[in-house]
């Protein structure tokens, strides 16, 4: 049996032997460079592209409702003349939803940079997958909700009697309004994340 | 080499390790050995993704039937109010309606899929496809619930600013209704990514 033992150990090591042994002396180090490693390090430089671009399509969309204010310059005893985001407390929600998320996006830069680094480590890419995930709800969550309510703004509902705001509020209607649109993209960006996140965790 | 790669088979059984089983996993072997190692516990993730598809539709189904019943007629009237509410008084609870009963069809429709991760745990392209799809419907979800959350919080606070009312003191089990469905639609969206948390672990190599 030894004997056998020997035998194999030997042609092991010659270089006509080596391409099928590489993964049990522990080549594996080349294949970060060839094979599967190349095509998911292009992956994790697109992902930590996209995420730049999430960055800004969040901070964009934090900052414009944030300054979204406007005041009218008239007077009447009974109506409100200024309009804020602090207004309305969905729109409070959006400006502290859109900050954390952008806040989270760069920390989890250098966590995306490990993957770029490590193209087959798993446990940094399946860590940015389930954050980028609960974050991508958490944006879609506070997108939508700003949405309905900037919905109700430009048209107002009858049945409720709620008044549509925007026909005095303009400017605060349009930024406002821009500010969903920029989470929106932004909420498009995690998608395409999450996915690229969960390609490149497959086994190859 | 075949003469070489039996004897390790038949001659080292008790010693081989991780490492040694890459080269069976080279061999006709792979399949079996593959299923003990790696199998195991996919596959018991793949039942939990089962379970949890089983009680999103239900949760979903319930959601969007009780927005869909969520009517309510005062018993007076003046000229100026409006004495009925339902769901169709409001774009947004439209849009949840319709959007919580795509989704509750998308899974049941992905019940086939997950069956197959069930039956071969190590195949790779029906976790992908659950992974991607699941992302798409996670926004959606999560897109309905938010919307109707604020309609809901409009109708039960109003807002001061903008002057205008809270409904929910008249309609107090329309809103009642309406707040029972967007509370359902929120944990399904929390089953989503359960889902697919799953989906990513069973897919990473081993």
């Amino acid at each position: 049996m030894k004997n056998e033992s020997t035998i194999i150990d030997v042609p092991a090591e010659s270089s006509s032997a080596m391409k099928g042994k590489a993964p049990l002396i522990g080549m594996a180090k080349d294949h970060t460079t060839s094979g599967s490693g190349g095509y998911k390090r292009g992956l994790s430089i697109f992902d930590f592209l996209l995420r730049l671009a999430a960055i800004i399509a969040a901070s964009v969309a934090a900052a414009t409702m944030f300054t979204s204010d406007e005041t009218l310059p008239l007077f009447t005893q009974f109506l409100q003349f200024e309009a804020g985001y602090d207004d309305l407390p969905t729109f409070q929600f959006f400006v502290i939803a859109m900050s954390i998320v952008s806040g989270y996006l760069v920390l989890s830069l250098p966590i995306s940079v490990v993957t770029i680094v490590r193209p087959l480590a798993t446990a940094p890419r399946l860590l940015l997958l389930v954050l980028d995930t609960a974050a991508l709800a958490f944006n879609m969550a506070a997108a939508s909700s700003a949405a309905a309510i900037s919905y109700l703004a430009h048209n107002g509902n009858q049945n409720t009697n709620w008044l549509p705001i925007c026909q005095q509020f303009g400017d605060f209607c349009l930024k406002s309004s821009g500010a969903v649109v920029s989470s929106f993209v932004a909420v498009v960006f995690f998608t395409i994340l999450v996915v690229l996140s969960g390609v490149a965790l497959k086994r190859h | 080499m075949a003469k070489e790669s039996t004897t390790i088979d038949v001659g080292e059984p008790s010693t081989v390790t991780k490492s040694s089983s890459h080269v069976v996993v080279d061999e006709k072997k792979k399949g079996f050995v593959a299923a003990a190692a790696g199998g195991g516990y996919k596959r018991g993730l793949a039942i939990f993704d089962f379970l949890l598809r089983l009680a999103a539709i239900g949760i979903t189904i319930g959601a969007s039937s009780v927005m869909f019943t969520a009517e309510e007629t005062l018993p007076f009237f003046t000229q100026f109010l409006q004495f009925q509410a339902g769901y169709d008084d409001f774009p947004t609870f439209q849009f949840f309606v319709i959007s919580i009963a795509i989704v509750a069809s998308y899974l049941v429709l992905s019940l086939p899929f997950s069956i197959v991760s069930i039956v071969r745990p190590l195949a790779v392209a029906p976790r992908l496809i659950l992974l991607i799809s699941d992302t798409v419907i996670l926004t959606l979800t999560s897109a309905a619930a938010a919307a109707a959350a604020a309609i809901v919080y409009l109708a039960h606070n109003g807002n001061a600013n903008t002057n205008w009312l809270p409904i929910c003191q008249q309609f107090g089990d329309f809103c009642q209704a309406t707040s029972t469905a967007v509370v359902a639609a929120s944990i399904s969206v929390v089953f989503f990514i359960l889902l697919i948390v799953i989906s990513a672990v069973a897919l990473k190599r081993h």
